[in-house]
């Protein structure tokens, strides 16, 4: 019995020298966390391949100093909270260093805490709900933008591009649609714009012909919709469109996605959009715009901020020259460059501001349309 | 009274198409007592392969010159591969599970379900894939009412598949087999029905009705998607109970019953809470007459 | 010749034999009874003949030919048919359904002309429908052709039974206690039918508890207890055969009734 446990005892010794062996090998492995089946799979995917995109980049410009071999290992959270956080435990697991994820607001959220835990950065691409960084969690970052300040800079629009005096609001029910809509219903009231309903639906409808026809009885100015997913979107856009229902449509982040208008075709015509503002005329998007269409096809919402956040994250390590969080996030702190998205700097939250502008659909693109600080463009 | 008629118009689309899916749970149900929760998955490859079909006319230019022909051809089409699909589904994942335990096929259909939706995930990729349809398909306007063009497709296409299967199931001698082995097997083996093929023909008749449900939905909705089976193919389900399950008046019933639950919840009590309300009603009737709507007593040859 | 020969028939039920190397034969135009106690072994021969149960061991002639390993609708199919000691009808269909269904080894159109309805198709259902009707009419349930079977009488029902079993046009009538629960004046005219039939030319098998039915219509009767032959003659013969009698408990026969 005694040599027996003394036997166990050295191969336990063994595992955890060739473990910690493994460690310090020369394979950096950063995580992926977003819907890869599922609803959102479209964007997950669309993040995933944001960020292969960019650790392509750091390979070709040299690589990070100390690492032969970069690998990405990429969860499956299927926009659950529940599977967000296995797939957290899971990473961890695999000891990845940091995670690009994840995609719902109600995903990141929760698998943030257990990232949290083993102090591994999280960086989302995609979740704009305030939450995400306003727990004071030390190594969260964010790419995108806020809710708190989408939704202002969508009732503004409404009032003072589009001169509207009502709105009627739909969303479907998650953190992140949800909250957008109550965020515009709240700016709505201060800004002294009637919201004539607040209406929800649930994510995976595909009628919505009980609330357009509600809709298109109040007679409103401007359709606030707030869905989860450009899918959802475009079927809602075509129903309306079917209908007759005269009001403008605006939506937000979630329609800024190439198939939303493939699908949507004529109907996606003069929708309007709220979205991060990318220069596409800076090397940083041509760089990663180039590499990507290549691959990958239609650029996805989500893929530019997948693939700024990665890089984010490799510099990150490779700056500190350490897979130390701390001096990571040291090394993220003090950045400030020029992304494919937008100028990244970020703040002691982790927020690394927002640029919402509004887009109009035109001829199956989307037109940069508005600005709040500027106005119209052109 | 503008708005109640045009949600009554919502409600008939919505409740023909989930009339059109819950008759092949039922009739599935009849002939085999297995919940086939595979159905779901024929709806959602008729609208694939409708999508497919409607693509490769309109990159012919057919689309142009004589839209109804293709429609039609493409309809017919998609019905006769989905009914292919599910004779190939019933004679991998149930027949040879007819022995065994209900509990084995059922498990079976889940797979199947996860099997073909992920198939259709990877051979078109996650994203939507739109109809080849110009959207403005005309209609009518009546003040606040509208009525679209597809919309009576669908309606008529509706009437005439279920006039159709009901000749079919009532008036024919096919139809008569598929009775008789609904309410006997061994019986049915006896006076010389090849029972196999019945219910492979079962499968093929109620995949096919799904498969028109998937393309008039592709068509109306504008665009179809690798899991679109999964929330009709509850409702259907749910349809199919609440009208006595095994009875195909009661599926179009159930179907219609549906459709206006949800539309008319949406509309006047809470949009959030449609399904709620459906499947309440379900849960009612099922309390109040466990056999559902139209079912008669549990029937003794068939337990 | 005989119609049908059963050669040296065993079935055993895993420990249970309830046949064993039981023979006898069918001649043409023959009314043959079977009797013999509960659990004899009857309905386990009528089972072996349509196809239901397999063999242990020996064999089955029709004609001449095997029908062992024969699927029960390809014996149909060749003219043995049967009724069922627990009634058994499709009880939801109409009395005329039930005997059309019975015809459906008949019919030669496949499935996608029974959907297409072609106008042979049309035709062969519409002489389907006749010739069920016919079988109602000559069993004399024709008033009732529309009545859904479970709505009929017991009586009715049993006649029904026997309708449906003559619209696949046997050549071998197979009746499973067919008197069961009849009236005396219902058996009365069962046993008159059961000569009608005769006289169509078709050969039968009657297992029938009733001994008046029986000796009234059978030309030969054979007898079996524990799933053995143990007498076969006429009527006279087996009613004073002495194992016979005991096979019944001692008593006479007569009494059994
Ligand atoms: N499928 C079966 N499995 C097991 N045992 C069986 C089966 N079928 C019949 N038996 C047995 O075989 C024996 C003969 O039964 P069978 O039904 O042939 O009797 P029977 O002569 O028709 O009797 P009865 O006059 O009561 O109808 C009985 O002991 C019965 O229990
Ligand atoms: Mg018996």
């Amino acid at each position: 019995m005694k040599k027996m446990k003394r036997s166990v005892g050295v191969v336990a010794v063994l595992a955890v020298a060739l473990m910690s062996g493994a460690a310090t090998a020369e394979t950096l492995k950063i995580g992926m966390m977003g819907p890869l089946t599922g609803p959102y799979a479209a964007d997950g995917n669309d993040i995933a391949n944001g960020v292969r995109v960019a650790i392509e980049v750091i390979n070709e410009a040299g690589g990070i100093e100390g690492f032969d071999t970069i690998e990405l290992i990429t969860q499956d959270t299927a926009c659950d909270p529940k599977q967000a956080v296995a797939a957290a435990n899971n990473l961890i697991n695999d000891e990845v260093v940091g995670v690009v994820g994840a995609y719902c607001s109600s995903s990141t959220i929760p698998a943030s805490e257990t990232l949290a835990e083993e102090d591994i950065l999280m960086l989302t691409p995609a979740s704009t709900n305030e939450m995400v960084t306003d727990r004071g969690l030390p190594y969260m970052f964010r790419v995108c933008g806020r809710d708190d300040d989408q939704a202002p800079a969508a009732v503004r629009f409404m009032k003072e591009a589009l001169g509207a005096k009502t709105v009627f609001i739909v969303d479907d029910k998650t953190t992140y649609s949800q909250g957008l809509a109550d965020g515009v219903a709240a700016s709505s009231k201060e800004m002294g714009l009637e919201v004539l309903a607040h209406e929800h639906v649930n994510q995976g409808d595909k009628d919505f012909s009980a609330i357009l026809t509600k809709a298109k009885a109040a007679a409103p100015d401007v359709l606030y919709m707030s869905l989860q997913n450009h899918s959802s979107g475009s079927l809602m856009a075509i129903q309306a469109n079917r209908m007759g229902l005269d009001a403008a449509i605006l939506s937000q982040d979630a329609m800024f996605h190439p198939n939303f208008i493939n699908v949507a075709k004529e109907a996606a015509e003069g929708v309007y959009v709220t979205f991060g503002y990318t220069d596409e005329s800076t090397e940083a998007y041509k760089q990663f715009a180039d590499k990507f269409s290549a691959q990958y096809g239609d650029i996805g919402a989500y893929a530019i901020y997948a693939y700024d956040a990665a890089t984010v994250l490799l510099n990150g390590i490779k700056q500190a020259g350490s897979t130390d969080p701390a001096k990571i996030k040291e090394a993220i702190m003090a950045m400030d460059f020029q992304g494919a998205s937008k100028q990244i700097k970020f703040n002691e939250k982790g927020d690394s501001g927002s640029s919402y502008i509004a887009f109009k659909i035109e001829n199956g693109e989307y037109r940069p349309y508005w600005h709040p600080e500027t106005g119209y463009y052109q | 009274m503008e708005v109640f008629i045009q949600q009554c118009i919502n409600a008939l689309t919505l409740g023909g198409l989930y009339a059109l899916i819950a008759l092949g749970y039922t009739m599935v149900y009849g002939v085999i007592q297995l919940i086939n929760f595979a159905h779901g998955e024929f709806f959602a490859a008729g609208g694939y392969i409708g999508v497919l079909l409607l693509g490769v006319m309109t990159a012919m230019g057919l689309m142009e010159s004589a839209p109804w022909m293709c429609l039609g051809v493409s309809l017919l089409l998609t019905m006769l591969y989905c009914a292919f699909l599910a004779m190939g589904v019933e004679r991998i994942a149930y027949k040879p599970l007819r022995k065994q335990t209900r509990l084995a096929a059922l498990i079976s259909a889940l797979g199947m379900s996860i099997f073909l939706s992920n198939g259709m995930m990877l051979a078109r990729g996650p994203l939507d894939q739109p109809y080849p349809l110009e959207y403005s398909s005309g209609g009518f306007e009546f003040g606040l009412i509208t009525i679209n063009n597809l919309q009576i497709v669908i309606w008529v296409l509706t009437a005439v598949l279920l006039v159709a299967l009901n000749l079919l199931v009532f008036r024919s001698r096919i139809g008569m087999a598929m009775r008789a082995v609904a309410q006997d097997k061994v019986m049915s083996a006896l006076v010389a029905i090849n029972t196999n093929r019945i219910i492979a023909l079962t499968f093929a008749i109620g995949a096919g009705l799904a498969a028109a449900a998937g393309i008039m939905v592709g068509l109306y909705y504008g665009s179809v998607r690798y899991d679109m089976g999964f929330v009709p193919g509850i409702k259907a389900f749910a349809a199919a109970v609440l009208g006595g399950i095994g009875n195909i008046t009661g599926a179009m019933i159930g179907g219609l019953i549906i459709g206006a639950v949800e539309v008319f919840g949406a509309a006047y009590i809470s949009g959030e809470y449609k399904d709620v309300f459906a499947f309440i009603i379900l849960i009612a009737v099922l309390y109040f007459k466990p056999t559902g709507i139209m079912g008669e007593n549990i029937d003794d040859t068939r337990v | 010749m005989a119609h049908l020969e059963i050669r040296e028939v065993t079935v055993r039920f895993g420990g249970l034999t309830a046949l064993s190397n039981l023979g006898f034969q069918l001649a043409d135009g023959e009314i043959l009874g079977l009797i013999g106690p509960n659990g004899a072994g009857k309905t386990t021969i009528f089972n072996v003949l349509t196809g239901v149960y397999r063999v242990t061991s020996g064999d089955v002639l029709f004609n001449g030919e095997s029908i062992l390993g024969k699927r029960p609708h390809q014996i149909l199919k060749r003219g043995i048919s049967r009724t069922f000691q627990n009634i058994r009808l499709f009880s939801k269909m109409t009395a005329l359904e039930n005997a059309m269904v019975a015809r459906h080894c008949r019919s030669r159109a496949g499935v996608v002309g029974a959907i297409l309805r072609s106008p042979a198709q049309k035709r062969e259902e519409h002489e389907l429908q006749e010739r069920a009707y016919e079988a109602l009419k000559f069993m004399g349930v024709a008033a009732y052709a529309d009545t859904v079977a479970a709505n009929l009488p017991y009586g009715l029902q049993r006649r029904l039974e026997i309708a449906r079993a003559l619209a696949s046009e046997p050549r071998v009538l197979l009746l499973d206690e067919p008197a069961a629960g009849m009236n005396p004046a219902e058996t009365a005219a069962l046993m008159e039918d059961i000569g009608r039939i005769s006289s169509r030319g078709i050969d039968v098998l009657l297992v029938e508890h009733d001994m008046k039915v029986i000796m009234g219509v059978c030309h030969r009767i054979v007898c079996v207890d524990h799933g053995e032959k143990i007498a076969e003659g006429n009527p006279a013969q087996i009613q004073s055969d002495p194992k016979v009698i005991e096979a019944y408990l001692g008593k006479p026969v007569e009494q059994q009734a």
